[in-house]
């Protein structure tokens, strides 16, 4: 009796939460020709122009020049002057929770693990929840475009990538189920730290774990190439894209060996398009990621090596090392939701660690559209590219330059402040006033 | 059962030399002599002295004589030990053996309280009541392992709870337990492990530490009241006149948790470690506390597959190689310690164990006094025990050699007088190439192992032989082999006996016709050109030995860092002055200070760094980490654990104190979790990586305790089974500051009463209890000890501000904090400090009005402010965080800066010696290089006290000298493993992250 009053409070004050605040309206649709002048502008391809013009007019780039060489008639336009400031095309997060999950302890906001092993039809972009309080705080720093990815399971789900201002999922998404996510068996159970254990024990049932998966392949595989099947198998249906290439796998694995496996099988199931999420110990086999030109998205920067004698930074090199080595990168920042927003921290990091800022913006910028082959829409300030861009005073990596003045997406002038805004100007508010 | 396991030990020991005279005897009294003498042996009478072709003479299972020209009494059962070697056997410490288990019988859920029935504490852990030797019962298969390792004598206890009752002395002889107990109670016993108690307190390290030291006091207070009965008080006093054994089960560390502990009360422990000593030899050395040490040297790893090997860690694979020298350099320092068979997989592992380090260089008389004379001395029994002189008990083993070499034999261990045979001495030794005639043939014959187990073949020629199925008892030999050479199928059977120089018989040969036959001994089997081999080898292996680290984990330093005279030339430096920036600055450290700051300053001699170019700030400070802490940062068992104090369970060989480092950290204040309102007491730390807890612990800094306030008190993500403790509802958590601080206050003045009698007057009364936790409360009553509190809606922060208030004492700093900004004012007001997170938020629902601009608002209010990390990863770029603070909020740079350097120093009443660069202040400061709050900054050199304990520009060089060490040792484990030793699979180990939510429910209690 009391714990079901205990939920009732609960969800009573999850809603009056939500009623009070309220995120704020997507952008107007661009009604007027837009330049943005004389801004230093970071391409997202790797290429610079130190005082550039970018226009963009129902939404696409049109211009993309060097602002001291290129004459336009700017007369219809509103003309946004940004001498002194930076633009970068809007931020990608690689595989994110984000719209899933609200509060992570508060389970009834956690919409991103469904239950069951193989689950490829279970589609993330359903659950994917506009008026999430997280996604202001993340735009607000520049990210302006997610791969929303469910959790858990063997085969999380199917994944899509979503725009950051949207009335519903429907105007969300850009590219909808385009890649299925397996997580591949580790040969290494983790510790039972509570019951004092700190190390890992053997996985016994690894073989027959392989086994499973591939069963499912197999099946799927048959599945596609039996034209009409007698009764319709929801989630292999989900998985054909894989055959047909229209779909990539996304294969989270971090150890050497079991990266090595997980790659060599997909290989041999025939599925053309295999990303490695996670790759902790791709450094290790980077011969054989280069030679079989499989893409990685590592996680965030921003954590701990995994071994006491790994270099102290070995996490902020990684992208670097890995670039050197000829692999094609993106970074991701999917520890916790509300991390997201410091996805341009993470990139900046790698960006002091060797690689250098526009080769560490590509990997959150070209390199992610290209690996979710949304590169033709997004990624880089290109003609005839969605104009999702973000113009900020200063170096977007670096905290202190982070301060976007103004957000488009799809052209669409983005509303920055929400809840905490709000909040802040109350409070500062009151203070200067007493 | 007693009875019949009584009757069954009496009828295989019916002619027991000792009288049981209580008991009856069914038949006729059986008592016999019981006197033995051994002649021409190598009797080893202790230890160090040897006495060549010597007679030891025992009867009724005590030594009568020994010695060399001994005379042999008339009617001895004499043995000839002619190349055989005597010792005392061995005595075994650390064992539970003839113990019951005990059986765990708690619920599931919260246990608040014990469950034991009775009179007893109010811990189920405290066990003092437990007298082994009531509960011992004679295990013979047990016993007979050790026996067959060479033990002679075992001190067992109940191995449960912190506090662990008696131990009793008992010999390994299979007779009633009225004979073999030789001491009732010899000893008392302590742990850090709960056991079986399934009581939630204590759940940590900390919390087992400080429940063994209230016991201590309630024991004190016990002695002298009359107002209650509690049995295990009333044992633990009376147990205090025996030896007190700790058992600090963990590593190197836990020895000295356990020495510390025993010094607060005066006790000085013996106390058994964990083989790995060596890694803190110093430390160790100076608590002077005789030791009990295991030999469970670990096995090489399988690193043949490079990845699979890749989780086996440096300091793993370090300590394969170094455990076998720990008892040598323990002895090369003069600790006295003896030696346990405790950790091996079974007993009979000791002398190929002990073979090792012997290899290695430790004396093989050191070996045996750690076996025999030492565990003697330890329990207080070396008149009976340890050596075979007159008087003492008949506890010896008869060897082939000593028996701290891995091939020694051991033939028989005599137990009180009685013999336990495991080899017959009395076999003739065969080894040797033989002729073997049969009839008319002749045959080679080899006779390979030792005797008893003797392998023969015969050999025709180098690639070809052929076994030969044999059989030897007594005198009698039988061999039969079939003769490949010849057509007719079937065996050659020989039947025979021994004679001096071979053997003869009779054959049947396959043909059913008879034979004679004979094998004469024509060279002996020597093993030499093997041994001298193999001894080639150890000495390759001893000159290859790695060198200790400090800590004892990759990234540790061959020596400690030590303090320089530094000259940092030309750098940009940020004061946290009222000089601000100054730019092109010189600034000289030196004793350990900054000595001067302006331009152009020379210094002969000292070490020059180039500052151009570079920024050098303060050292950061983190107010709030959990960073370097053994098992568990929360007790989260109860509401109010002040009690606890995390200085007892600082771990200086944590990676990520070098991880913090490298950010520029140079201190932390290590903090309890936020499981309970009143939770633990804090260290405060400088990162001092290499150096010893104590070495780490600030002296002089102000006492710190964590409070916490929300969601996590009042358990609201715990579960449903956790809906039991008070408080469950921040109504609560009121409640229970108003009545700590109430107890406190009443404590404090029954003391006050107690302490303003006369001399006279306190005979008479009662001193009241001593009560940690109420001792810590009035610490901060009195504004001896300060508050740090996790906290994140404005209401209850306002709460224990009025609570402070009315109990008349301020909140020092609210840590976290994620609602100051709604309450900046009031907090200015009340004078605390804000100590948050830059822009965390989202992950419970108590942090869904956390902003990024907290810091800004707290500190534009004038609220001292810090940005904290609370996290081993966030914590080595807390100049990062620090940054965010201008882009939410627009602080500028150089207080932006002090948020993480001057502003938690002040929180941690610090800023006298650190937090800014200003000339007598400490030389903690930082060499950046960039501008420090920017993401491209990377500290190069962290400094603290004038030493460089992390330089970016050694990395490449100290990662190289890894590697190689690592791919040494991968050699010589590989050596290993083709010498056919058993290797171990390599698996990762895995770091506990602490957070303050960390909660690990009963860790030991789980196990």
């Amino acid at each position: 009796m009391k714990l079901f009053k205990c939920i009732g409070i609960l969800i009573l004050s999850v809603l009056s939460f939500f009623a009070k605040a309220q995120v704020p309206a997507p952008g107007e649709v661009q009604s007027k020709p837009i330049a943005i002048m004389n801004a230093y502008a970071h391409l997202g391809n790797g290429e610079v122009i130190e005082n550039s013009v970018i226009t963009f007019e129902n939404g696409i780039i049109t211009n993309v020049a060097d602002a001291t060489v290129i004459r336009l008639d700017l007369s219809n336009f509103r003309v946004i002057k940004a001498e002194g400031m930076h633009v970068y095309p809007g931020l990608i997060a690689s595989n994110t929770i984000i719209g899933l999950e609200e509060i992570a302890a508060v389970r009834a906001t956690r919409d991103q693990d469904e239950t069951g092993d193989f689950n490829p039809n279970v589609r993330a972009l359903i659950a994917y929840n506009t008026d999430s309080e997280i996604i202001p705080t993340t735009r607000f720093n520049g990210v302006l475009y997610a791969q929303t990815t469910p959790r858990g399971g063997r085969i999380s789900g199917s994944s899509s990538i979503m725009n950051l201002d949207a009335w519903n999922w429907e105007d969300a998404v850009l590219k909808n189920d385009e890649g299925i996510h397996l997580n591949w068996p580790s040969r290494l159970r983790y510790p039972r730290w509570w019951l004092g254990e700190t190390e890992w024990r053997e996985n016994e049932d690894y073989d027959k774990q392989y086994e499973e998966v591939q069963i499912f392949f197999k099946d799927a595989a048959s599945y596609f190439e039996i034209q009409n099947p007698e009764t319709t198998n929801l989630k292999l249906e989900a998985m054909k894209g894989l055959f047909d290439g229209s779909k990539s796998l996304y294969i989270h694995t971090d150890r050497a060996k079991e990266i090595v496996q997980s790659i060599q099988f997909a290989l041999e199931m025939g599925i053309e398009q295999v990303v490695l999420v996670g790759g902790d110990e791709a450094y290790y086999v980077k011969d054989f990621l280069k030679e079989n030109e499989i893409a990685v998205i590592l996680e965030e920067t921003l954590r701990l090596p995994s071994r006491t004698a790994d270099p102290v930074d070995l996490p902020c090199q990684l992208p670097n090392l890995l670039h050197q080595a000829g692999i094609k990168v993106a970074i991701g920042q999917w520890g916790e939701v509300m991390q997201v927003r410091n996805l341009p921290f993470s990139v900046g990091t790698a960006a002091a660690y060797g690689l250098g800022k526009e080769e560490a913006l590509k990997m959150v910028t070209l390199n992610p559209a290209q690996i979710m082959g949304v590169d033709d829409k997004i990624g880089s300030l290109e003609k005839g590219k969605i104009a999702s861009l973000v113009v900020s005073k200063g170096d977007i990596l670096d905290m202190e330059g982070n301060k976007p003045e103004y957000v488009f997406i799809e052209g669409r002038q983005v509303t920055l402040e929400a809840h905490q805004q709000r909040l802040y100007k109350k409070f500062k508010d009151k203070f200067d006033q007493e | 059962m007693m009875r019949k396991l009584l009757l069954a030990c009496l009828s295989l020991w019916f002619f027991s030399s000792h009288a049981q005279d209580t008991f009856t005897v069914n038949g006729v009294k059986d008592e016999r002599p019981g006197l033995h003498a051994f002649i021409n042996a190598t009797l080893h009478v202790d230890y160090q002295t040897t006495i060549e072709n010597a007679v030891l003479v025992i009867q009724k299972g005590e030594v009568v004589a020994s010695g060399k020209g001994v005379k042999v009494p008339k009617g001895a059962i004499v043995h000839n030990l002619d190349g055989k070697h005597i010792y005392p056997s061995f005595i075994e410490l650390s064992s539970n053996i003839g113990i019951p288990k005990a059986d765990r019988n708690g619920s599931s859920g919260p246990q608040l309280g014990p469950v034991k029935d009775g009179a007893y504490n109010a811990n189920d852990a405290i066990k003092a009541y437990f007298k082994a030797h009531e509960a011992f019962e004679a295990n013979d298969s047990d016993a007979d392992k050790m026996r067959k390792a060479g033990f002679g004598v075992v001190l067992t206890h109940n191995q449960d709870g912190l506090v662990r009752g008696t131990g009793t002395v008992v010999s390994l002889h299979n007779g009633p337990e009225n004979e073999i107990i030789l001491k009732e109670s010899a000893s008392q016993h302590f742990s850090f492990e709960k056991g079986s108690s399934t009581q939630d307190n204590p759940s940590s390290l900390m919390g087992a530490i400080a429940l063994i030291k209230q016991t201590y006091l309630d024991a004190q207070w016990y002695k002298n009241q009359n107002e209650m009965v509690d049995i295990s008080l009333d044992a633990f006093n009376k147990n205090s006149i025996y030896p007190q054994f700790f058992d600090a089960d963990g590593d190197k560390l836990y020895v000295l948790r356990a020495d510390r502990l025993g010094d607060e009360f005066g006790v000085q422990y013996i106390i058994k470690g964990n083989g790995d000593e060596y890694q803190r030899l110093e430390e160790i050395k100076a608590t002077n506390a005789q030791l009990i040490l295991p030999v469970n040297y670990p096995e090489a790893y399988d690193v043949e597959d490079p990845f699979d090997a890749l989780n086996v860690s440096l300091e793993e694979m370090k300590h394969w190689e170094m455990a076998p020298e720990n008892l040598k350099l323990l002895t090369e320092n003069g600790i006295t310690y003896s030696i346990t068979s405790d950790g091996l997989k079974d007993a009979s592992k000791l002398p190929a164990m002990l073979s090792q380090s012997v290899e290695l260089g430790l004396a093989e008389e050191q070996a045996l006094k750690a076996l025999t004379y030492n565990p003697a001395q330890f329990i207080k029994m070396g008149d009976k025990l340890g050596a075979l002189t007159t008087g003492k008990y008949a506890n010896f083993i008869i060897t082939d050699g000593s028996p701290v070499r891995k091939d020694t034999k051991i033939y028989e261990n005599w137990v009180q007088g009685n013999p336990y045979k495991f080899h017959d001495y009395t076999l003739p030794e065969l080894a040797g190439n033989y002729k073997l005639t049969v009839g008319s043939e002749d045959y080679q014959m080899e006779v390979k192992g030792e005797s008893g187990k003797e392998k023969f073949k015969i050999v025709v020629n180098d690639s070809t032989s052929y076994d030969v199925a044999s059989e030897i008892s007594k005198q009698l030999i039988s061999l039969s082999f079939t003769d490949e050479s010849k057509d007719e199928a079937g065996k050659i059977r020989l039947s025979g006996w021994l004679k001096k120089e071979g053997l003869s018989g009779n054959a049947r040969m396959p043909d059913g016709s008879w034979a004679k036959w004979s094998a004469t001994l024509e060279d002996e089997d020597t093993s030499v050109d093997a041994e001298e081999k193999e001894e080639k080898e150890d000495e390759s292996k001893a000159s290859e030995m790695g060198s200790l680290i400090f800590p004892f984990v990759a990234h540790g330093n061959s020596k400690k860092p030590l303090e320089e005279t530094i000259l940092i030339k030309n750098a940009t430096v940020w004061t946290n002055e009222a000089e601000g920036i100054l730019e092109s600055t010189d600034v000289l450290l030196e004793n350990g200070k900054i000595a001067k700051i302006g331009k152009n300053i020379t210094s002969s001699g000292a070490r020059e760094i180039d500052g151009t170019g570079k920024h050098l700030t303060p050292g950061i400070i983190d107010e709030h980490s959990h960073i370097a802490i053994s098992r568990g940062v929360n007790e989260g068992s109860e509401a109010v654990t002040a009690e606890v104090n995390i200085e007892d369970v600082v771990d200086s060989e944590d990676i990520n104190i070098y991880r913090q480092l490298s950010g520029g950290v140079v201190a932390s204040q290590l903090l309890h979790g936020s499981a309970n309102p009143i939770g633990g007491r804090s260290a405060i730390v400088k990162l001092k990586w290499g150096y010893s807890p104590e070495e780490m612990k600030i002296s002089w800094a102000d006492k710190f305790i964590k409070f916490a306030l929300g969601e996590n008190v009042k358990q609201s993500n715990w579960g449903e089974r956790n809906t039991v403790r008070f408080p469950q509802t921040r109504m609560g958590v009121e409640q229970v500051f108003e009545d700590a601080f109430t107890r406190a206050r009443e404590y404090e003045e029954e003391w006050e009463a107690y302490n303003s009698l006369s001399k006279r007057d306190k005979v008479n009364a009662t001193a009241p209890r001593k009560d940690l936790e109420l001792e810590t409360l009035v610490e901060i009553l009195n504004s001896d000890r300060f508050i740090s509190c996790h906290s994140y809606v404005q209401s209850e922060i306002n709460m224990l501000m009025k609570v402070a208030e009315r109990y008349g004492f301020r909140i020092n700093t609210f840590t976290h904090i994620l609602e100051g900004y709604k309450l900046a004012d009031k907090m200015k007001e009340h004078g605390v400090g804000g100590s948050t997170f830059s822009d965390w938020w989202a992950y419970k629902f108590e942090v869904n009005d956390a902003i990024p601009y907290n810091a800004a608002l707290m500190h534009g209010e004038g609220v001292v402010t810090a940005i904290n990390s609370d996290d081993a990863e966030m914590g080595r770029r807390l100049n990062q965080e620090a940054g965010k603070t201008m882009k939410y909020g627009g602080v500028p740079v150089e207080e932006a800066l002090k948020m993480v350097t001057l502003n938690p120093a002040k929180l941690l009443h610090l800023e006298d010696r650190m937090g800014s660069i200003k000339v007598g202040k400490d030389a903690d400061v930082v060499l950046w290089s960039h501008e420090p709050l920017s993401i491209y900054a990377k500290a190069e050199k962290t400094i603290i006290e004038g030493a460089v304990f992390f330089d970016r520009d050694n990395q490449i060089e100290k990662l190289d000298a890894i590697q190689a060490e690592r791919a040494r040792l991968v050699a010589k484990m590989q050596g290993e493993k083709s010498n056919g030793k058993s290797t171990q699979k390599a698996k990762p180990k895995s770091q506990i992250i602490y957070h303050c939510e960390t909660e690990i429910q009963n860790y030991s209690s789980l196990k």
